[in-house]
This record gives C-alpha cells, structure tokens and sequence, in this order.
C-alpha cells in the first residue's frame, strides 16, 4: 500500500499510464484485517471515470527539528482518506526540493522502513539513524511523484514525519499530492486472466519484514 | 515571472505575500540610488510564521535578514539571477533600509518554486 517506483529506464511506446483508470482491476490480499473486510482478500475493478485531485500541503519547520503529518481523517489530520467503503484512493507522494528528509510511519510511531539488526531503526533525534529508511525530496520529485500509497476507508493513519536537516536555519517543506479516486465493483468470482491483471495491494504489515 | 518597484518611503516594504505552498525566488534586484541624499544601507528581510513542531509549540514570526547590500549616494546596483544564486524567501520578502528616503527605488524580479 506503499511504494517508491524508480525512475523508469526505458519508455514504452504507446505510453502505459501509472495511475489506475476505468476498466482497471485491484486485488486486496488477504493480509488486509478483517476490520476491513470489506476488501480483504476481494479483487475490484474501477466501474467509474477515475478523478485526479492535487492538493499541496506545507509546512515550516526549524533547523533539526520536525512535526508528524497525518494524512488520515482524524482529528488533527490532512483529510485525504476516502469516507466511502467503495472508493479507494490512489495518492501520488512527491516533495519540493529542500534540506529535509521524509520518515513514514503507519499507524503512528511504526516506521515502515528498518532492517533486521536489532537497533536499525528510523531515528530523527539520532545523527545516524536520522537518515534510515529516509526519503528525499529528489527521491520523489513534485513533478515526477514516485511513492504510491493507497488508502481505503478507515485504514490506520499515514505519518509523514517531516525533519529539516541540519545546515538551514528554517526550511520550507512543501509535499504536493496528486488524489486518485477510484470507485470499486467487486468482482465475486474473478477469472484467472482477472486475477493476473489485477494491481496487487499489499497491508502495511507486508512491507515490514 | 512577476515584479514589484517600491521606494523607500516606509520601511520595511513588502515585496510580495508569502505563497504558502511555495518559496519565493529572486531574479532581479535594481536598487537605483542616483536621485537618493543619503547612502542606502538595504536589508532583504523573510518575514514567516513558523509551523507547530515538536520543539516549538507555539512559533512567532521569524524576520530573517537574506541579503544586505550598500549603494552609495548617486549610485544604481543591479543584480540578476545568478548573482542573487541561493537566495531564497520561505515567507514574505520585504525591503528595509536604514534611513527612509522616497529617492531610492528598489526593483525586485521573483518567481515561484
């Protein structure tokens, strides 16, 4: 549910669209909880014409320091999950350039990205661990956004830890969202051609291994 | 790419208003001194408001000096982008100068990033 596509090497001619449109088909795994069964293990396709919302989110923070955005409806939040049971959000991530780096938690304080040897964890306060599993802004340009993340409804909430690196007195971070929509049809029985079609989402859990 | 012409009959005065979801760069910058009586002692100032986090729970506005720059009595100085290369305004930019005077007239070229 959360991934940074690399800069693609080659074209392809006819261009391929990166975002989900009418006709496509998505597959939950069964991974998801059953607190959200109502797309647990289920395969979908997107029955409407797909609506691309940007929205831009900013923020001003002191040298070595941070503030957390949740991109979740709750209180305190930014809004950007869907209310309805059969919408699923596509969010295109991407940053402007800056000193700063990008930690993802879900829900919070879980990081998504550490490695096995005990203590290798993401750390804004350590000099080192500052830049574990940390995104740049030129790892997901504004113009070129990389980091999908797909949120449904009442899926826990997305962090952005936010850090202003040292050598700045103040910086400007300024994350533009490129929304998605989709609108979901299940499909009770799906073909094995379906099920191949299908972009496979993966729970948050998947990628912390 | 917008600009604004201000003379320095009040100081500070304000460029343009900060662009929430973006920075503002200087292009341009003509400070034309020639009709001034005094010499012009010229500070670029960032005036922002700070977000909420996790040190600072309560922010004030920050003015923070970006440039500072003389030019003499009878004198004209012109910048341009790469001179003014790494100068760049997470707020509001605005014009101070030490001792107000309508004959010196300030120029600044900007875009967005």
């Amino acid at each position: 549910m959360l991934e940074l596509k690399p800069a693609p090497l080659a074209t392809v001619s006819p261009p391929v669209s990166k975002l989900l449109q009418e006709g496509f088909y998505v597959r939950f795994t069964d991974e998801w909880p059953g607190t959200l069964s109502e797309v647990k293990g289920k395969l979908f396709q997107i029955d409407r014409q797909t609506n691309q919302v940007p929205y831009d989110i900013s923020r001003i923070i002191p040298e070595d320091d941070y503030c957390d955005i949740d991109l979740s409806n709750a209180t305190g939040g930014e809004n950007i999950y869907p209310t309805n049971s059969k919408t699923l959000y596509q969010t295109l991530i991407g940053f402007k350039p800056g000193n700063y780096l990008v930690h993802f938690y879900i829900p919070a304080g879980e990081y998504v990205h550490r490695l096995e040897q005990a203590g290798m964890v993401p750390d804004v306060t350590s000099a080192t661990r500052k830049y574990l599993g940390a995104r740049k802004p030129e790892d997901s340009p504004y113009d070129e956004k990389r980091i999908f993340f797909y949120a449904v409804k009442d899926l826990e909430p997305l962090i952005l830890r936010t850090y202003v690196d040292l050598g700045i007195d103040f910086e400007k971070i300024v994350i533009g969202l490129l929304v998605n929509k989709c609108h979901l049809r299940q499909i009770p029985s799906p073909t094995a051609e379906q099920l191949a079609k299908a972009l496979k989402i993966d729970y948050y859990t998947e990628l912390r291994w | 790419m917008p600009s604004k012409y201000v003379d320095m009959t009040t100081s500070p005065s304000v460029i343009a208003k900060e662009k929430l979801n973006a920075k503002i760069i200087p292009t341009l910058l003509m400070v034309d001194n020639v009709l001034g009586v005094q010499n012009a002692v010229l500070t670029l100032v960032d005036r922002f408001k700070p977000s909420v986090s996790n040190k600072v729970a309560g922010p004030t506005t920050k003015t923070e000096t970006r440039l500072a720059i003389n030019v003499s009595m009878e004198g004209c100085v012109s910048l341009d982008e790469g001179e003014l290369k790494g100068i760049e305004f997470l707020g509001a930019p605005e014009v101070a100068v030490l001792t107000e005077d309508a004959n010196c007239k300030v120029t600044m070229g900007y875009k967005f990033q």
